[in-house]
Formats: C-alpha cells, sequence, structure tokens
C-alpha cells in the first residue's frame, strides 16, 4: 500500500479553516508505508496507561492531550468541553529530522464532573510533533454526542447567565484555595478553560503538557456589544517540570461563533536568561494569535 | 490455584436483617499447604457447623478469616488442634463489634469529627493538624505518641505520630508514612491526618489494622514540609518547594523530593535554585529531609516507606523493583482497584525519597499520586478529602497487609 500523505492540518499557520465537527466515521489506521519504529498497541486496550518502551513515556497520553485541547478550542462550546477517559489503541512513526507522528484513538468524558459519567465519546486524531517545539498539528475528529442543536442551547443558556452577572465580578481566583468554585461561577472556569484549551495546545510538546490549575485574576469581563470579552490570568501547570505558568489571555466568544484567543505568558525567568525580555505583568499582549 | 473455589470466594461480611451475632468469633486460620487447605476446606464444608468464610487468599502465604458461630466455637477448636491448624481469634464476639459501630455511625453522621470538632473534612492550618495530632495521641494513649523528629528551615517542629503495641524498647519492622513533601498537595496533608485517626480508631476492631500493629509499627509524618505549607495558607497556594535561602540567588527554596540521596542532581531534577525541581547544593542540604533520613537511619528496621502526592491517582514503584521481591504487579493492580489508583513503574526517579528508600534496603517503597487527574489538580475541593482518604486508606492497606506477611 503506497504511503497515505499526510492531510494538511485543520489550523494554524497555513489559514484559519472553519470549525467543522464530522460525523465522521472512525478513522480506520492502515500500516503506515513511512519506514521507522511503528508502535504499539495492537487492538483495544481499556487501561489508561499504555506504556511504550521505545518512545517517552505517555506519548500516546500527550497526543491525546493536545489533540483534545486542540478540538475542545475548535468547537468553541464552553458547554461541550471534554476531557481524556483512555487512549485505546495508538502508532507513532519518528522522522529523526523532523518529527514524530502519532495516530491514535481515544474515549472522551465531559469535562464538567457533573454531568454524569458516560463516557461521551471516541476520537481518533494525528497530531505531529516537531522536534523540541511546540504546537503540534492536529487533525482530530470525534464523534458527536450533544445534537448540535441542543449543544448551541446549553452555550446560549450559559451565554445568557453570564450577560447577567453582576460586573464588575467580585471575585479574585477561581477556585479558592480550597478548591471551591460558586456554582454562579462555573461558566466563568469552563469559558477561561476554552481559552486556555487553545494556549495549552500550542504550548504542548512532545515532553511538555498542561493543566488549568487557577484563575488567578479576572482583569476584564465586558458584555457591552453581543460578544463576551474576557481578559483574565490563568496559572498553567506544566509537566513535567512542574512550572506555574501564568498567561494572560483575552478572548472573545460569541455562542457558535469561532473563539477569538490572544494570550501572553510569562516564561520562567531564570538567572541565565538575564534581562533581555523584560515584561510587566500588566504589558498588552505581544502575540497575536487567530484574531 | 482453582482451591480458591472451595470457598466460593466469599470476601466481606455478609450480615443482612436482623440476625445477631452474639458469642460468634472470627478466627483467623493459617494455611501453609494444599493439606491444610483441604482440611480446612472439610472444616467449612461440613453443614452442622453453619461457617462462613470471610476471607479466602488468593495465594499460601495468606491466611482464612472464618466467622465461626458460638454454638460451634468448641468443636472448631477441637478440629483445628486435632489437624494441627494454627488460627488466632480476631474479633471476640462480633456482635459487640456491631453494636458499636453502629454507635459510632450514628455519632459521625455527616462530617467526621473528633472530640473535640476537628472536622476531617476540611483543609487545616499547620497548627490546628499539630494539635489534632496531639489529641489523637492523647486519645490513644498505649498506642499513639507525637515525636519530635527535628525542625524546618524556619524553625517550625516536624512531628510524627508513632503507633506501636510493641513492648519496652522493641524496635519492631516499621512503616514510614510520609506526606505533604511538596506543600501545595493539600489533599496529601488531609489523607494523612484522616489516616492518623483512622489507624488509632481502627485497632483492636479491624482485623488487618490490628494484625499489621501487632507486628509493625507505624510512623506517620503528616507534614514534611512545615514551611511550605504555611506559606502555601498565607502567601502563594501553588508553592511547592523548601523556604530554604539559596545563596546567591534570589529564588527560595528547593524541592525536597529531589533532594534524597539517590541517583542525585540527575535527569528529572534542575541546578537552577529558581526552577521547582531544583535538587538543593547537595543530598539532604534540606534539613527537612535529613531530619527524616536520620530518623530512618537511626531506627535501622524500616520495611516499608510510602509517600503521599498528588495529582494523578496513580501508585508508583521504583526503579528495580522487581517481581521476586514484590507482590505480583497483576495482583497488586487488581487489590488496588478499590483504591482508584493506576499502578505504574517509573524509571530512575533523581533524589527521590522511594528511589532513597528502596536504595536503602526498604523494599516496600511506593509513591501514591492522590485525587484527582488533572481537572481541580492542587485545589482539590474539601468535599473530596474523606472520598479520598477512604479509597487511599484501602490501598494502603493493602501494601501493609502484604509487608506485614513478608517481612524481612
Amino acid at each position: 500500500m503506497p504511503p497515505r500523505r499526510q492531510p494538511p492540518p485543520a489550523s494554524g499557520p497555513w489559514g484559519p479553516r472553519p470549525a467543522v465537527l464530522l460525523l465522521a466515521p472512525l478513522l480506520l489506521l492502515t500500516q503506515q508505508g513511512v519506514a521507522a519504529a511503528p508502535v504499539g498497541a495492537e487492538g483495544p486496550e481499556d487501561s489508561p496507561g499504555l506504556q511504550d518502551a521505545e518512545f517517552p513515556s505517555g506519548l500516546l497520553q500527550q497526543a491525546a492531550r493536545a489533540a483534545l485541547h486542540f478540538f475542545n478550542f475548535r468547537a468553541g462550546s464552553p458547554s461541550a468541553l471534554r476531557v481524556l477517559a483512555a487512549v485505546l489503541e495508538g502508532r507513532a512513526t519518528v522522522n529523526p529530522k523532523k518529527g514524530c507522528q502519532v495516530d491514535l484513538v481515544f474515549t472522551t468524558d465531559h469535562y464538567n464532573p457533573e454531568v454524569g459519567e458516560e463516557h461521551l465519546g471516541k476520537c481518533s486524531a494525528r497530531v505531529f510533533f516537531r522536534n523540541q517545539k511546540p504546537r503540534p498539528a492536529i487533525n482530530v475528529t470525534c464523534t458527536r454526542l450533544i445534537e448540535k442543536n441542543k449543544r448551541q442551547e446549553e452555550d446560549y443558556l450559559l451565554y445568557k447567565h453570564m450577560k447577567q452577572l453582576k460586573t464588575p465580578l467580585d471575585v479574585t481566583s477561581i477556585p479558592d484555595s480550597h478548591g471551591h468554585i460558586d456554582p454562579s461561577l462555573r461558566p466563568i472556569w469552563d469559558l477561561a478553560f476554552l481559552g486556555s484549551s487553545y494556549v495549552m495546545w500550542e504550548k504542548t510538546t512532545q515532553f511538555l503538557h498542561y493543566y488549568m490549575a487557577q484563575i488567578s485574576s479576572v482583569n476584564q469581563w465586558k458584555t457591552n456589544d453581543d460578544t463576551i470579552d474576557f481578559d483574565y490570568t490563568v496559572l498553567l501547570h506544566e509537566f513535567s517540570t512542574q512550572e506555574i505558568i501564568p498567561c494572560r489571555i483575552h478572548l472573545g466568544w460569541y455562542p457558535g461563533k469561532p473563539l477569538k484567543v490572544k494570550y501572553h505568558c510569562q516564561e520562567l525567568q531564570t538567572p541565565e536568561e538575564a534581562s533581555g525580555t523584560e515584561e510587566g505583568s500588566a504589558v498588552a499582549p505581544t502575540e497575536l494569535n487567530n484574531f | 490455584m482453582k482451591w480458591i473455589l472451595f470457598f466460593g470466594a466469599l470476601i466481606g461480611l455478609s450480615v443482612c436483617g436482623r440476625e445477631k451475632f452474639f458469642g460468634d468469633q472470627v478466627f483467623r486460620i493459617n494455611v501453609r499447604n494444599g493439606d491444610e487447605i483441604s482440611k480446612l476446606s472439610q472444616l467449612v464444608n461440613s453443614d452442622n457447623l453453619k461457617l462462613n468464610v470471610w476471607k479466602s487468599p488468593s495465594t499460601f502465604s495468606r491466611p482464612v478469616d472464618v466467622l465461626v458461630p458460638s454454638v460451634s466455637l468448641q468443636p472448631v477448636k477441637s478440629f483445628l488442634k486435632s489437624q494441627g491448624l494454627e488460627y488466632s481469634v480476631t474479633i471476640k464476639d462480633l456482635q459487640a463489634l456491631l453494636d458499636n459501630e453502629d454507635e459510632e455511625m450514628q455519632h459521625n453522621e455527616g462530617q467526621e469529627r473528633s472530640s473535640n470538632n476537628f472536622n476531617y473534612g476540611a483543609y487545616h492550618s499547620l497548627e490546628a493538624i499539630y494539635r489534632e495530632m496531639d489529641s489523637i495521641a492523647g486519645d490513644f494513649p498505649e498506642l499513639a505518641t507525637r515525636v519530635k523528629i527535628g525542625h524546618s528551615f524556619e524553625n517550625r517542629p516536624m512531628y510524627v505520630l508513632k503507633f506501636s503495641t510493641a513492648e519496652g524498647r522493641q524496635r519492631r519492622p516499621a512503616v514510614w508514612l510520609n506526606a505533604g513533601i511538596h506543600s501545595r498537595e493539600w489533599i496529601s496533608q488531609a489523607t494523612a491526618i484522616w489516616t492518623a485517626r483512622k489507624i488509632a480508631s481502627d485497632y483492636g476492631k479491624d482485623p488487618a489494622i490490628t494484625t499489621i500493629l501487632e507486628k509493625m509499627d507505624i510512623f506517620l509524618l503528616p507534614v514534611a514540609n512545615p514551611d511550605g505549607y504555611v506559606y502555601t495558607q498565607t502567601q502563594n497556594r501553588l508553592w511547592r518547594k523548601t523556604r530554604s535561602v539559596n545563596p546567591g540567588s534570589p529564588c527560595i527554596g528547593a524541592d525536597p523530593n529531589r533532594n534524597w540521596n539517590a541517583s542525585f542532581a540527575g535527569e528529572g531534577a534542575s541546578d537552577n535554585p529558581c526552577s521547582e525541581i531544583y535538587h538543593g547544593p547537595h543530598a539532604n542540604s534540606e534539613v527537612e529531609v535529613k531530619s527524616v533520613v536520620d530518623f530512618i537511619q537511626e531506627h535501622g528496621n524500616f520495611k516499608c516507606f510510602i509517600d503521599l502526592h498528588s495529582y494523578s491517582q496513580l501508585l508508583m514503584y521504583p526503579y528495580g523493583y522487581t517481581v521476586k521481591k514484590a507482590p505480583d504487579a497483576d495482583e497488586l493492580a487488581e487489590l488496588l482497584r478499590p483504591a482508584h489508583l493506576t499502578l505504574k513503574g517509573t524509571g530512575v526517579q533523581s533524589g527521590s525519597s522511594v528511589d532513597w528508600a528502596y536504595d536503602h534496603d526498604i523494599k516496600y517503597a511506593f509513591t501514591f499520586e492522590l485525587r484527582d487527574t488533572g481537572h481541580y489538580g492542587f485545589l482539590l475541593p474539601a468535599n473530596q478529602i474523606i472520598p479520598t482518604a477512604e479509597e487511599t486508606w484501602l490501598g494502603l492497606k493493602t501494601i501493609m497487609e502484604h509487608v506485614r506477611d513478608n517481612l524481612y
């Protein structure tokens, strides 16, 4: 079988494409004709910890997380966020000069823990990690679980709720130190997670991945015109350096429309990297992304 | 071996409805070989004795718990004696135990509290945790003592609770439970103090912890990094390291779990004082780490070291841990299922506590990564403390039982 050409990624510097949720059949992964070490699970596994002796441990998990961040961002729906449940199968192909391509199938759960325990869906993805560089190229499709109309309805309810919140928001960190999120502020957390998904996708590499630890400040919350204009600082927990990375994120959201995100993350200041890149935390974002 | 089918794998108490158990006892019977097992199955299967198997083991080396109705006590004892089967009575009166539990449960409805109202379903200050440790020692003076093993960089005491039923200066084989070494992992300290109260309360009632404490001592350090913990409460909720000063650097602290003398300064640690995984200027540079190292080495008879962290929900065993010395991985994974932990081997973890323990002949060395898997991460809501502690307890008991049955 001739080697498959790698399909262009769904987004990124190659130009924007409309967000598309396909009711696609699962990609049937065929044998890669490309040389170098294919790896990994033949057939479905039900344990989440697929170990792979030849690659950095958890490469499949890594790819799944990146794919999900990207998927969540492109879906642009704070009421339909997904998290990784389990990796079912995967293969990785390494090109020592260029990077590492991972094809995988995984299941997802609903992000919001209050919403039932059933697995929300199944996704298949192709993730390409460029050597040591972030922003993996991703092609991902997931089975649709929430009917499109229902999802839009949920989003719109969230939107209405958010429009009704008293501004300026009387809140510092979400959650507080004891892990508590006021139910009325839960939509803010979900929206922040949506924006952070974009950031976390862009920062992910073969070796680094992220979780959203806390919203440390809400700088601005505007709903003047139709769009929700949300400017906040989020703390990302980076594995496996264990660093906490503050990121200033500015997003614009309206139900059904693609999410707009600008962000700037503070990188770890080390004594060796001296004063060159001096940034104050209140400085306007210097990276213009996807507007 | 399929002999397990003889016993029908009844595990746990099958108490339903109005049945009463006055004077009924639970016997723990040692079975060392196939011959003894067939003798025991003879006994169990005899209709008139009405025995009820509570716990059937899956390997030879573990004993069988059998519920013996009071009317059958004499014949069973005679039989066991005549067949040369070793046994001990772990519960002397089941009904009394059940009545006691009922009372306790009604008393503890909802939130679990101690006599001076320490709420186990909440996060507490360092002072409150230390006070509660003292309170536990006071409530169970024959079992528990609060011991100062050293102090932190900022001169706060480091307290452990020692649980021991040993007489005099006996130095029994011991278990070390370490918690809160990374200060932001609050579920670790919270689980530890709950566990302390659990150990003390269940001794004499739960066969597992009772027999564990009959053979071993348990040392529990709920806050291995007191300075860091205070800092997370007062200044920065996400602080991880110690609060020691690094000469020549504006950055504070070293990662106490990269500071142990095992593959020190290797991969996975940083030599940059500003890094969250800074290993420190040299092994044991952090006084918090040195205090534990010194104590364990001076004691000389630790067999098990468990380090509680969050988050990820994993149970990790160190590099070099082989099947010969450990319970079979599959069996262990199965036993750990109720604890909601996934078993995982790690490579060398530079400067980590469990690698150090393992290297120092403490063969049962594990890292627990508690809840959750990333949703709340370090900021785990307080209403998950007790569920987490309860499921973790199942994992801890499993491991300690195995150590008890395989002392070396």
